[in-house]
């Protein structure tokens, strides 16, 4: 089929043939190139110790990283706008994913029980809240661009409920019904699972998004009071373990519980200012749970050292204040809200990460983007990342003069 | 471009609150929550860094001691003294060995569910289970041990590490690895190397070599071990290999290798065989004068302070510290054992306190009155002053008065020596005399000499346990130092100092007037012989000039000749020069004898002091020991000098010199005569200062008494005989104990012997002590018996300062 000639495309088609946003673009590609190689220096021990070749999951994330990029733009090639149709699709098929995850046989057989993990053959295994992290921030995005349009219900002036009903629409309270709904029944779905990390993930993009559409500002301080009262009623049962052994895990060394911080820690400290030097790292010699994993980040402290550490958290923040500036940018309301989503969800995470491996928070599984093994994450990832990139195509170029 | 309108006028307030929000969002997540993060990675790798980092460290290393070889002691010849061979120590891992257990018994479940009988063959263990009675068992059995502790330390299963023996030799080590191996306990029972110290002279210079502790770390625990603990031990080393968090070793990531530096090694100045030689003089003098309270004998180079022998008594073996074998202390230590009244720990505290008696270098940590060894001081200080001269003459009556003392003060001779000159009142060592001299000093110069000897300082040897100087305690302070107190420090009394003190004193009266610093170590050199340190004499002060020091010599030397205090340290050909003591103590009838003396008296190679601590006399007041020895200096200490001094004079090959009176006195070889004329062989002999008596007619000698090369003394018989047959009968030696040096001569050459007289050769006054051949044994004709001289009256006494 021929190309069609530019000047028979629509406007917005036109628009979606633009420049990529290339300061994110190089970020986001020395991020997947970095953490790569991270992932071999930090998991050859562990793969030898399974004994696999030490290069294994290096080549496996190499080659999910080579495939991610060019997903990436792949998707930011696409007409964003396209994106909103999509939003109701990638939804439904997380909810039903988030469904089928707790379906024996369906999941992964774990012996905690825990059920997160799809296998797919051929890739490996991926967790559908992932899917439902991007779901959630693009179906809200879609539908909050349109604020505007939406009609509250209505009801007869006579009706007895009519008092609660104007407080409530004065609130804006039926605007958010479905929003409400949506999270709920994720929530509660990701609850049987069961995983927190992801619940607060999709929350905090969730949030975001609402945040950023203009949700009256009494909404979030009620959801966040609520999520409050709900966290330390969790903290009552064995999560409160997890809080004391946060609070001073050296008490807990020899039960055992702090075992994985304190390992954290060690590693992070033996750093110093420059680190033992990249692959000279001892910690990941099985002392370090996980350190191709979550605990990625405390191998980087331990062979880059502090300097390296703070470059690597430096690029971070630079990704993310670069996706502000796109959304600020963006040509419509939508691709704002999407890229406040997406590149939100990847600072929570990156804190979170950071936070929980030098013990400011209480340890609970976030991975560190770009850098934590596993394919279908980074691909995910990745696949965010284009669409970021797909709204920087249409930024209108800057006025002349 | 109707839709873009649109959306345009829909945009306004709106979009103006996104943008307000996401500039919001941009601010907290792209910034403000990136500052904790950055905040607390510098405290944990720049703060905490050394501790984590150790930490970490700790938990990824072994780290396995490579222990050193301690140094080697060796004396002035090079012979060792002190010296580490391999030994081993033995250490169980309680926990590894439960687990050990644990396998044997998973193995023989796995065996017994086997199908054939062949399989559970093959499958079982090849030994009995290994519980921990049957290893308590065999390791006792096998290390001399107590089977029930080695079972309690086996039942604290969560311990790595419980050692059980120290010091295992290699064959028990060898019982132990073999059992190990036999029963699969080759992970939970480990024999580790170390090192064991070995002494091969035993208890020789015992105080001054110490020994070293192995239940403190083998760390030397007394003297030179303690001392130059950091230059022996050397520097232990380490392995650290990384291992991983299964504690697998990770020998591709080889971390460090820290050298074992081995320990240094001392050359002394002592000499073994001077050592030798000051231990038997002084052990066989403590039981020959029953001194109860051991003794010490010094021997030093007066030139360069280097310390040549230093013999402690009570004394113990350096390869078992903890044993008491010094007979006066066993003897003590059974009174202990024995004595009901004293409760369990009384006992072990007073067993203790022997054990320090024998460790404790009596001779430097302990100070005493030194009596009149202590007016070889006083001498030179005279002298040097030019307050006396040899000319000058000094009446004794027995006893002086002094001013601001209400009693008289006595001499040795209660009758007075008379008027005497210098080196007579010396020589009779007279308290009148030395208290005129120290009178003529003054307080203030005597003082001066004090301290310019060295007895208000500290002599600085390189031993331990030098007690702090000045100790006003033992020496009064200036101010406080009368005229009473001047009388009797002259003549040595009321007044403590240590031996070293006194010896190094004395030295630089006679070595020209140099104190010098006292020294034990020569030098250090390091493992591959490359001298790392080396003792050089050291003069601390010019005391007296070369010119006083010689007179000093000449009229110490007149001490030793009869009819002097010191005479029976006389031996003909070494011209030993000195001075006898006997100090009082504060306890009643006791005394420490000592005689300073040094030798040749005109260029001394060697001084030494000897002293016996409380002789015991038959009774209260008595002077006399069970042996009938006097207990004096003069009568006890000096005799032992004369053994002492020319034993190391021999040595050291220092030539003898002889008086003209000494060579009329000495031995004669006698010389062949046989087949010469009668005539030739009376000229010959005769010439060799010997006589002559024929038996038989013929004019040429045909045989005769002594034969040739027999040493007899000058003056005494040959017999020739002419032709007669010689007889072959034997004689009996007769008993000469007790007899003068005329009778014994008289006697032995009745039957036929001859007399070779030892100690006392000069002066009348003497009596035989003992004779080398015993009375009544057969003995040939012409036969030499040696028969050794003592005084046979009191020179100097107790209590009298001599």
């Amino acid at each position: 089929m021929a190309r069609t000639r530019k000047r028979d495309l629509t406007v917005e088609e036109q628009l979606a043939r633009g420049p990529l946003d290339l300061p994110f673009l190089m970020l986001v590609v020395m991020l997947t190139v970095i953490g790569v190689i991270m992932v071999f220096s930090a998991s050859y021990p562990t793969a030898i110790n399974e004994g696999k070749s030490a290069t294994n999951y290096f080549v496996r994330q190499a080659g999910f990283g080579a495939a991610g990029l060019a997903v990436m733009y792949f998707i930011s090639k696409i007409n964003y706008q396209r994106f909103r149709w999509m939003s109701v699709g990638v939804l439904a098929v997380s909810i039903l994913l988030l469904v089928a995850v707790l379906i024996p046989g369906i999941h992964t057989e774990r012996d905690d029980g825990v059920r997160r993990w799809i296998a797919v053959p051929g890739i490996g295994t991926f967790q559908p809240s992932e899917i439902a992290k991007v779901g959630v921030i693009m179906y809200f995005s879609a539908r909050l661009s349109k604020r505007g349009s939406e009609k509250p219900p209505r009801i007869s002036r006579r009706s007895r409920w009519k008092g609660p009903y104007y407080l409530l629409k004065h609130a804006g309270f039926f605007e958010l019904v479905p929003y409400g709904a949506i999270l709920l029944v994720i929530v509660l779905l990701m609850r049987l699972e069961p995983h927190m990390s992801g619940t607060i993930l999709i929350l905090a993009g969730a949030a975001a998004v609402l945040f950023a559409a203009g949700i009256h500002m009494g909404w979030f301080v009620a959801g966040g009071g609520l999520l409050l009262i709900l966290l330390l009623g969790m903290m009552a049962g064995y999560q409160s373990t997890r809080i004391l052994v946060w609070r001073d895990p050296w008490d807990y060394y020899a039960t055992g519980e702090s075992y994985q911080i304190i390992q954290s820690l060690y590693t992070i400290g033996s750093g110093g200012l420059l680190g033992v030097g990249l692959g000279k790292g001892r910690q990941k010699f099985l002392f370090l749970p996980e350190p191709e994993n979550d605990f990625i980040f405390p191998v980087i402290c331990e062979e880059l050292g502090l300097v390296g550490a703070c470059v690597i958290l430096f690029l971070f923040a630079l990704l993310v204040l670069r996706g502000y500036w796109i959304a600020i940018h963006a040509r419509d309301r939508f691709g704002a809200l999407l890229t406040v989503g997406v590149t939100t969800l990847l600072a929570v995470q990156v804190v979170l990460n950071v936070a929980v491996v030098t013990n400011l928070l209480p340890t609970t599984g976030i991975s560190l983007p770009f850098f934590s093994y596993g394919g279908t994450a980074l691909m995910i990832q990745l696949a965010e990342m284009g669409m970021v990139l797909s709204v920087s195509r249409q930024i209108p170029a800057a006025k002349q003069g | 471009m109707k839709s873009d309108k649109k959306r345009q006028t829909g945009r306004g307030a709106a979009n103006l609150v996104i943008l307000k929000r996401t500039l919001f969002l941009m601010a907290v997540c792209g910034v403000l929550l990136f500052i904790p993060l950055v905040v607390r990675l510098y405290q944990l790798q720049i703060v905490q860094h050394q501790e984590l980092e150790s930490r970490a460290i700790d938990q990824q290393t072994w780290d396995k001691e490579v222990i050193a070889d301690r140094g080697t002691i060796y004396d002035a010849n090079g012979n060792v003294l002190a010296m580490s061979a391999e030994a081993y120590y033995i250490q169980l891992s309680p926990h590894e060995i439960e687990q050990r257990q644990e396998e044997y018994r998973k193995q023989v479940e796995e065996a017994n569910q086997a199908e054939t009988p062949e399989e559970r063959e093959a499958l079982m263990p090849k030994y009995d289970e290994p519980t921990n009675e049957s290893i308590a068992q065999n390791l006792a059995e096998m290390l001399d041990l107590d089977a029930e502790s080695i079972l309690t330390r086996l039942g604290r299963t969560d311990s790595w590490s419980e050692v059980i023996k120290t010091q295992v030799e290699s064959d028990q080590a060898d019982l132990v690895r073999a059992y190990a191996k036999e029963n699969g306990l080759s992970a939970g029972i480990y024999v580790l190397p170390s090192s064991k110290r070995y002494y091969p002279y035993g208890s020789l210079a015992a105080q001054i070599i110490g020994w070293v502790n192995y239940n403190d770390g083998n760390r030397g625990a007394y003297g030179l071990e303690a001392l130059y603990d950091e230059e022996l031990s050397g520097q232990t080393g380490r392995i650290v290999t990384a291992k991983d968090g299964t504690g697998k070793q990770l020998l591709y990531r080889y971390e460090d290798y820290e050298d074992a530096v081995d320990g240094m090694d001392l050359h002394l100045t002592l000499d073994a065989t001077i050592q030798s030689y000051c231990e038997r003089v002084l052990s066989e003098g403590i039981e020959k004068f029953e001194a109860q309270d051991g003794g010490f004998v010094l021997a030093m180079d007066p030139n360069t302070g280097a310390i040549l022998g230093w013999a402690n008594s009570p004394s113990y073996d350096l390869n078992e510290p903890r044993t008491i074998s010094d007979p006066n202390l066993s003897a003590q230590l059974q009174e202990i054992l024995s004595d009901t009244t004293l409760t369990d720990e009384e006992k072990s505290a007073q067993q203790t306190n022997l054990l320090y008696q024998q460790w404790s270098n009596k001779a430097l940590n302990q100070t005493y009155e030194p009596g009149s060894t202590f007016k070889t001081v006083v001498l030179a200080a005279a002298l040097e002053e030019g307050v006396v001269s040899e000319n000058d003459t000094f009446t004794c009556t027995g006893s002086v008065m002094v001013d601001g003392y209400p009693q008289p003060i006595r001499c040795s001779d209660r009758d007075g020596h008379g008027t005497q000159n210098l080196a007579r009142a010396v020589a009779n060592s007279c308290n009148p005399a030395f208290i005129a001299i120290g009178q003529r000093l003054g307080t203030s110069t005597f003082y001066d000499y004090l301290e310019d000897f060295g007895f208000l300082s500290q002599t600085g040897v390189d031993l331990q346990g030098e007690p702090s100087a000045p100790n006003y305690n033992l020496i009064w302070p200036r101010d406080s130092f009368t005229h009473v107190d001047l009388a009797v420090a002259s003549f040595g009394q009321r007044l403590q100092v240590t031996p070293l003190q006194l010896i190094t004193a004395a030295a630089a009266v006679i070595n020209g007037g140099h104190l010098m610093q006292p020294y034990v170590v020569e030098s250090i050199t390091d493992a591959d012989g490359n001298v790392v340190q080396h003792t050089e004499p050291t003069e601390v002060r010019q005391v007296i000039s070369e010119k006083t020091s010689e007179r000093c010599r000449t009229i110490l030397e007149q001490v030793v000749i009869p009819p002097g205090t010191g005479q029976q340290a006389y031996v003909a050909g070494y011209r030993i020069g000195g001075k006898t003591g006997s100090s009082e103590t504060l306890e009643d009838d006791h005394t420490i004898v000592s005689f300073l003396g040094f030798a040749p008296a005109n260029d001394p190679k060697v001084i030494v002091l000897i002293a016996y601590d409380n002789p015991k006399p038959t009774g209260p007041n008595s002077n006399y020991t069970s042996g009938m020895y006097y207990i004096s200096g003069g009568n006890m200490a000096a005799p032992q000098a004369a053994e002492l001094i020319p034993d190391i004079l021999d040595y050291m090959g220092v030539a003898k010199q002889y008086t003209d009176e000494e060579k009329a006195n000495m031995d004669v070889a006698v010389p062949n005569v046989i087949g010469m004329t009668l005539e030739a062989a009376t000229t010959k002999l005769t010439d060799s200062g010997l006589e002559v008596r024929t038996v038989g007619e013929g004019a040429t000698v045909t045989d005769q008494t002594p034969l040739t090369g027999v040493a007899i003394p000058g003056g005494s018989e040959v017999i020739l005989y002419l032709g007669e047959e010689k007889p072959t009968d034997r004689v009996t030696v007769p008993n000469v104990q007790g007899m003068n040096r005329d009778q014994a001569e008289a006697a032995l050459a009745n039957v036929g012997l001859y007399l070779k007289s030892t100690g006392l050769t000069v002066g009348s006054d003497v009596r035989a002590e003992s004779q080398a051949i015993a009375a009544g044994t057969e003995v040939e004709r012409g036969t030499v018996v040696e028969v050794h001289f003592i005084q046979s009256t009191a020179s100097g006494g107790a209590g009298s300062g001599l």
